[in-house]
C-alpha cells in the first residue's frame, strides 16, 4: 500500500480535532465547579453525584438503549436484505423501488412523528416503547439499505463464483464468501441505525408513551431550561461506555478474520 | 342549570355539528318554557362529549324545575398508578418522592417542550397521562376539542388556598377543570453591570448602542405580544394594522438583536455575551442564583401575564389518584418548594406567603400593564403569516 | 427434503420470489409504517386546515398555491443554498478523511470508530459545546485574546458560518462513512496496476479511485444533502434563529401555527423535488453501469 501523502494526512487530522473538539469541552466540563458552565471554577465531580440522584436520566438511559439495540437489530436485518435483493435482482420496478427506499430519507422529521402519531392512534396502539421501535426501524431501514448497498456495488463477484463452481452450495457461498465481505457495510449500516435511533428527538417524543422517554427526550428538556453539567457527565460515561464496548467487540472480532485484509 | 349556560352549550353543540338542526329547534323552544328540557336534550346529544362524571352543579342547586342536579360523583379508592405530562424542571425535586411514600403511589413524570406537543399526544386519547400543565390558552384549545375532564372538588378540599387573583381566569371561569400550578410574567432580564441602566421600555431592544448584546424571545406570542404593548395595543390584538405595526417594529429590533432565544439564554447572560434578554421572571431568577447582578425589569408599556394550570385530560385511568396529588400539590408547605424551585409564583396564597425568595402578586395597578394571552382561534394564521415574514425578513 | 435445496429449487424456478423473499419484510414495513401514514399526510395536503390542527373535510389547492408566495420562495432558496454548501463542504472534507481511513490498514477500525464517537452524545449538547467554543466569551475568542492574536474578541455565533459550521459537524460521518465503504473494498491490485503501468498519483486516484468510489460519493452527497434540507435546530441554536428555513418552516405550522395542512404541503414540495432528483440520479448511474456489464 502506497504512502499517504503529509496534506491528506494534515486534512485528516485537522477534521478529527473539528470533530473531537467539542467532546474535550464536553469532558473537561463535566467536571467543572460551576452550574452554568461559564468559566472554569474548579474540579469536581459533584456532576457525577448528581446523576445518581436523577433517577430519570439513568431511567430514561436503558430506554434509549433499549430503544436503540431492538430497533438497530430488525433494521440491520431487514435493510440487508432488502440491499441484497436490490443490488443481486433485476426485477422491474426496480427503480422506483429504490427511489421509495429514499422517501423516509428525505421526509422532514416533524411529519414522520406526526403522521405515524395519526396512524397508531388510529390503530388504537399503546402509545411506549413499542411504538417508538416502530417508529426507528420504519427511518432506519433506508439508511442501513443505502449504505450495505454501496459496498455491495461493484463488490467482486469472482469470489462467489469461484466458490459456486467448486461446489458450495448457495447457502455456504453466502454465509462462508459473501457476508465476510460485506461485514463492513453491516456493520457500518448497524452503527449508523443506532446512532440515529439513539440520537432522534423529534419523532420520539411524539410517539412516546408514559415512563418511555428516551435520553434525548430528558436531555433536551435539562438544555432548554437549565444547561445542567449533569449532562455532560452522563455525556462523558455513555462516551467511555460506548468506547471501551466498541474496543472490546472489535478485540473479539479480531479472533476470526472477518474482513478479507 | 342556568339559561344563560344552556344557550352556551345548545350554541357550541351546534357549531361544532354534535346536534342537528332538528335537536336545536327542540332546545331553543325548550328555553323558552324550561330549563331542565333542555338540559335533558343536551344530555341525550351531547353525552359523548360530556365527561362520564358530570359536572359540579356550580351553586345553581334546587333553582328551576327539572331533574335535581347530578351530584359530584364518588371516586373510588386510589390508584397504584400516576403519570404526569408537565414542562421540564417545573416541579421541585422531592415533590414525586414525597408523594409516592405517603400515598403509596407509583408516579411518574415525562415531561415536553411546547403545549402543541402535549395537545397532539392528548388528542389521541391514547396517551394514558393522568396530568397535564398547559397554559391558559391552551387550556382553553383542551377545553374547545372536548380533551378535560371536570374536577370533582370535594376530593381537592385545599382548593380553597388558591387566590382569587388566579381563579375565574378567561380560560376556565367557573374554576371547573384546572388547578392553576405557577405564574409569571414576560419582561426583561439584564446584567446591571453590564447594561449600565434599567431597561424601562421595550424600545430597549431597537438601541443600536447595544447592537449584537440583546437577544428576544424565540415565541411568536411573547415577541410580537411586546411590540404590540409598546405600541399601545393589546397582546391578543388580530387586527391587520396592529399586526403590520408590530411588525415594523419588530424589523426595526431585528439587526439589533444577536438572537432569537428563550430560556436557554441564561447561560448567555451569566457567562455575560448578552446584555439584556426579553424573559420570564422565574427563570430571571433562576439565572440570577447562578449571577447575582442579573436583575428583572418590567417595561413602562406592559407585558402580559401567564398562568400554567394542572388539568386531567380525557380518558385518565387515574382519576382519584390525580386529584390526591393536585389536593397535595395545594399544601402551603409543598407548593412553596415548588415554587422557590422553579422562581415563579405560587398561586396558593398560604404558600405564596412560606416561600423563601417571594414574588409578589401583582397589584391592582399593575395589572393594568398586564395581559393574559389568550387562545387566538383563526387569528393564529394572521399571527403566523407576520412571524413568518419577521424571522425571514 | 432437505429445507435448504428444496428452497433453492423452489425459487430458482420463481426469478421474482427469491428477490422479494429479500426484500418483502423490509419493504412492508416501510409500506406499513411509513408509506400509509405518509398517504394520510398527502391527503391532509389537500385539505382545509382544522382550528386546533388537523383538518376539515373538503378539497383545496390554496396550501400548494400559498408556496409561490416570495416569502417561502425564499425561504426555500436560502434553505438550498445552506444545504447545497453544507454538501459541498463534507465532500471535500470528507473523502479525505475517508481515503485515509481506507488506506490506514489496522488502523481503520479506530478511525472509523472515532469518526462515529462524537454522535453518541446527544445533537443537542454536542451543539451546546459548539456554542462553548464559539460564542464571544467562549474558548476559541478567550485563547485569542489571551494570545494577543486579536484585540476584539471573533464574532463567530449567530452567523452563517456557525450555521454552517454546525450542519457541517452534524452531517460530515454520513458522508465519510458510505465513501469509506467504497473505497474499503477497492482492490489494491488495480491502483498497483495502474502504477506499474507509469500513471502518476493524481491520474491514479482521477482515473481510477475516483469513479470506483462515486456510488460511495453519491449516496454520501445524498445523505447529507437531504437532511441538512429538513434540518432547522441548527440554525435556531448556532444561527440565533433569525434566517428561517424550510424546516422551521414545517415545524411551525406544525407546532405553532396550527396549519396542518401547509406544513404537509410544504414537506411535500421538498420532497418532490428530492425524490426527483434522487430518481434522475438513479437513472443516471444505472444507465453507463448497465451498459458495461
Amino acid at each position: 500500500m502506497g504512502k499517504l501523502p503529509k496534506w491528506l494526512l494534515g486534512v485528516a487530522a485537522a477534521v478529527y480535532l473539528f470533530l473531537h473538539a467539542p467532546l474535550l469541552v464536553l469532558v473537561a466540563f463535566s467536571f467543572n465547579d460551576s452550574k452554568f458552565s461559564a468559566g472554569w471554577e474548579g474540579f469536581t465531580l459533584r456532576w457525577y453525584e448528581r446523576l445518581l440522584e436523577r433517577d430519570d436520566l439513568v431511567h430514561s438511559l436503558w430506554v434509549s438503549v433499549e430503544v436503540g439495540v431492538i430497533s438497530t437489530l430488525i433494521s440491520t436485518l431487514l435493510g440487508t436484505m432488502l440491499a441484497l435483493g436490490i443490488a443481486r435482482h433485476r426485477f422491474s420496478g426496480r427503480t422506483f423501488l429504490e427511489s421509495l427506499l429514499y422517501v423516509p430519507i428525505v421526509t422532514p422529521e416533524i411529519v414522520v412523528g406526526i403522521s405515524l402519531l395519526i396512524l397508531f392512534v388510529f390503530l388504537k396502539m399503546t402509545l411506549g416503547i413499542g411504538t417508538i421501535v416502530i417508529a426507528h426501524v420504519a427511518f432506519n431501514i433506508s439508511f442501513v439499505t443505502v449504505v450495505v448497498r454501496s459496498r455491495l456495488e461493484g463488490m467482486d463477484r469472482n469470489l462467489e463464483e469461484a466458490a459456486l463452481i467448486l461446489g458450495a452450495d448457495e447457502f455456504t457461498t453466502f454465509w462462508k464468501v459473501t457476508v465476510p465481505q460485506l461485514w463492513p457495510g453491516i456493520l457500518s449500516g448497524a452503527l449508523l441505525a443506532f446512532t440515529m435511533s439513539f440520537d432522534d428527538y423529534v419523532i420520539t417524543s411524539l410517539v412516546t408513551g408514559p415512563g418511555s422517554s428516551t435520553l434525548p427526550i430528558v436531555v433536551y428538556s435539562m438544555v432548554r431550561k437549565n444547561v445542567e453539567p449533569s449532562i455532560n457527565a452522563i455525556s462523558t460515561i455513555i462516551l467511555v461506555v460506548t468506547a471501551a464496548l466498541i474496543w472490546a467487540s472489535d478485540r473479539l472480532s479480531q479472533d476470526k478474520p472477518l474482513t478479507p485484509h | 342549570m342556568s339559561q344563560e349556560k344552556a344557550r352556551i352549550q345548545l350554541v357550541e353543540a351546534l357549531r361544532d355539528g354534535r346536534i342537528e338542526r332538528r335537536e336545536f329547534l327542540r332546545g331553543a323552544l325548550g328555553l323558552g318554557m324550561s330549563v331542565g328540557t333542555i338540559g335533558l336534550v343536551l344530555q341525550a346529544c351531547g353525552s359523548e362529549e360530556k365527561p362520564a362524571d358530570a359536572p359540579p352543579p356550580a351553586g345553581h342547586e334546587g333553582t328551576g324545575p327539572g331533574p335535581a342536579p347530578a351530584p359530584e360523583p364518588e371516586l373510588g379508592p386510589i390508584e397504584a398508578d400516576l403519570h404526569i405530562y408537565m414542562w421540564s424542571d417545573y416541579i421541585a425535586e422531592d415533590t414525586i418522592p414525597n408523594f409516592e411514600k405517603e400515598f403509596n403511589v407509583k408516579v411518574t413524570l415525562d415531561t415536553y417542550e411546547s403545549n402543541e406537543e402535549m395537545i397532539a399526544k392528548v388528542q389521541t386519547g391514547a396517551a394514558g397521562y393522568d396530568l397535564v400543565c398547559p397554559s391558559g390558552y391552551a387550556v382553553s384549545v383542551l377545553r374547545h376539542l372536548h380533551l378535560v375532564e371536570q374536577l370533582v372538588k370535594k376530593h381537592i378540599p385545599n382548593y380553597a388556598n388558591l387566590a382569587p387573583l388566579f381563579l375565574g381566569s378567561v380560560f376556565d371561569p367557573k374554576n371547573e377543570v384546572t388547578v392553576p400550578w405557577q405564574w409569571g410574567v414576560t419582561g426583561v432580564a439584564y446584567r446591571k453591570d453590564l447594561l449600565g441602566k434599567v431597561p424601562d421600555s421595550w424600545a430597549l431592544f431597537q438601541d443600536a448602542a447595544l447592537k449584537g448584546k440583546l437577544t428576544m424571545m424565540d415565541d411568536m406570542r411573547d415577541n410580537i405580544g411586546a411590540w404590540l404593548r409598546f405600541l399601545g395595543k393589546s397582546v391578543n390584538s388580530v387586527d391587520a394594522a396592529d399586526l403590520a405595526a408590530a411588525k415594523a417594529e419588530a424589523l426595526k429590533a431585528k439587526p439589533i438583536l444577536a438572537s432569537y432565544v428563550s430560556a436557554p439564554v441564561k447561560a448567555q447572560l451569566i457567562a455575560g455575551d448578552v446584555f439584556a434578554a426579553q424573559l420570564w421572571n422565574g427563570d430571571t431568577m433562576q439565572a440570577k442564583v447562578e449571577k447575582a447582578e442579573i436583575e428583572f425589569a418590567l417595561p413602562k408599556e406592559g407585558s402580559s401575564i401567564w398562568c400554567d394550570s394542572m388539568c386531567i385530560p380525557k380518558g385518565a385511568k387515574n382519576l382519584r389518584a390525580a386529584h390526591e396529588f393536585l389536593n397535595y400539590i395545594l399544601r402551603p408547605e409543598v407548593g412553596a418548594k415548588i415554587s422557590d424551585f422553579t422562581g415563579y409564583g405560587s398561586p396558593n396564597l398560604p404558600a405564596s406567603e412560606k416561600m423563601v425568595n417571594k414574588v409578589a402578586y401583582p397589584t391592582e395597578a399593575d395589572m393594568k400593564n398586564l395581559e393574559y394571552n389568550e387562545d387566538l382561534g383563526a387569528g393564529t394564521a394572521a399571527w403566523d403569516q407576520i412571524w413568518t415574514e419577521i424571522k425571514s425578513g | 427434503m432437505n429445507p435448504r435445496l428444496w428452497w433453492l429449487r423452489w425459487s430458482s424456478r420463481r426469478p421474482g420470489a427469491r428477490a422479494w423473499s429479500l426484500m418483502g419484510p423490509g419493504t412492508a414495513w416501510i409500506v406499513a409504517f411509513f408509506m400509509v401514514p405518509l398517504l394520510f399526510m398527502l391527503a391532509y395536503s389537500f385539505m382545509p386546515k382544522g382550528l386546533y390542527g388537523g383538518v376539515e373535510s373538503g378539497f383545496t389547492f390554496e396550501h400548494y398555491v400559498r408556496l409561490f408566495d416570495p416569502l417561502y420562495i425564499k425561504i426555500g432558496v436560502r434553505t438550498l443554498v445552506y444545504s447545497l454548501g453544507c454538501t459541498a463542504i463534507c465532500l471535500v472534507f470528507g473523502y479525505p478523511v475517508a481515503y485515509v481511513i481506507s488506506r490506514a490498514g489496522e488502523w481503520r477500525n479506530l478511525l472509523v470508530f472515532l469518526v462515529i464517537l462524537p454522535f453518541w452524545t446527544s445533537f443537542l449538547v454536542r451543539t451546546f459545546a459548539m456554542i462553548f467554543l464559539m460564542r464571544d466569551t467562549g474558548l476559541i475568542n478567550t485563547v485569542l485574546l489571551a494570545t494577543g492574536l486579536r484585540t476584539e474578541p471573533l464574532e463567530m455565533m449567530n452567523t452563517p458560518f456557525a450555521v454552517m459550521t454546525g450542519l457541517v459537524y452534524g452531517f460530515l460521518p454520513f458522508m465519510v462513512l458510505p465513501i469509506y465503504s467504497s473505497l474499503e473494498k477497492l482492490d489494491p491490485s488495480l491502483l498497483e496496476a495502474a502504477e506499474v503501468l507509469g500513471a502518476r498519483p493524481a491520474a491514479r486516484f482521477v482515473r481510477v479511485v475516483l469513479p470506483l468510489s462515486m456510488p460511495g460519493v453519491v449516496a454520501g452527497s445524498l445523505l447529507v444533502f437531504i437532511p441538512a434540507l429538513g434540518s432547522y435546530l441548527t440554525s435556531d441554536l448556532l444561527g440565533g434563529a433569525k434566517e428561517m428555513m424550510i424546516g422551521n418552516l414545517v415545524q411551525n405550522q406544525f407546532m405553532v401555527a396550527n396549519n396542518w395542512p401547509f406544513g404537509s404541503a410544504a414537506s411535500f414540495t421538498v420532497m418532490a423535488m428530492v425524490l426527483a432528483a434522487v430518481f434522475v440520479s438513479l437513472r443516471v448511474r444505472d444507465e453507463p453501469a448497465g451498459e458495461a456489464r
